[in-house]
């Protein structure tokens, strides 16, 4: 992985509070588990980023080494990463995703 | 694509005692619901318990017999 590469990673990852790295974009997801991810977002109605990397083969194997998680989308949320929606949904089901969510967001609100 | 026991076997191989249940999502055996039961989980978190997994998998993952999971994992109780 070169330096650029995880220079962009970790500015993207800092930059957005939700992120998420997919297969397609926001308006034209291009897997199955993209479009859950977008869905899934969405219905929770915090403002999330997704970055599509189904064509950048170096920027995928550099974001499964920063991780160490093999399947694309990959979730990442106030610079942490999350998995997917696998992890995510048991997350909203018990309250912890909102709290995180919450606090992720408070510095915006106030 | 890869059958469900070539499924359960990967699984089995890294979690011997797991119940392994496996269903095909899209009828093309490489887009798979799994459910993963393990003693092996007990202590560790949601997301190494899913890294476990994927390990377990990941030849298949990489040589492009699987596709997607779709992964649950608990903890035997």
């Amino acid at each position: 992985m070169t330096e650029d590469l995880k220079k962009q990673i970790q500015d993207e990852i800092s930059t957005h509070k939700i992120l998420v790295y997919g297969k397609g974009t926001k308006q034209a997801p291009r897997c199955g588990f993209t479009l859950e991810t977008i869905d899934f977002f969405n219905q929770l109605g915090f403002p999330f980023e997704v970055k599509d990397v189904l064509a950048d083969n170096e920027k995928r194997e550099a974001l499964t080494e920063i991780t160490n998680w093999p399947t694309l989308p990959k979730v990442f949320i106030n610079g942490k990463f999350y998995g997917d929606t696998d992890i995510l949904g048991p997350m909203v089901e018990n309250g912890e995703l909102e709290r995180i969510l919450t606090d992720a967001f408070a510095d915006a609100r106030a | 694509m890869i059958t469900h026991a070539e499924l359960e076997s990967l699984i089995h191989a890294a979690l011997p005692d797991a119940t392994v249940e496996t269903r095909d999502r899209t009828g093309t055996l490489d887009h798979y619901n799994v459910r993963v039961v393990s003693m092996l989980f007990s202590g560790k978190s949601l997301l190494d318990q899913h890294r476990m997994v994927y390990d377990a998998l990941s030849g298949a993952l990489k040589d492009g017999r699987l596709h997607a999971v779709e992964l649950k994992t608990e903890v035997t109780r």
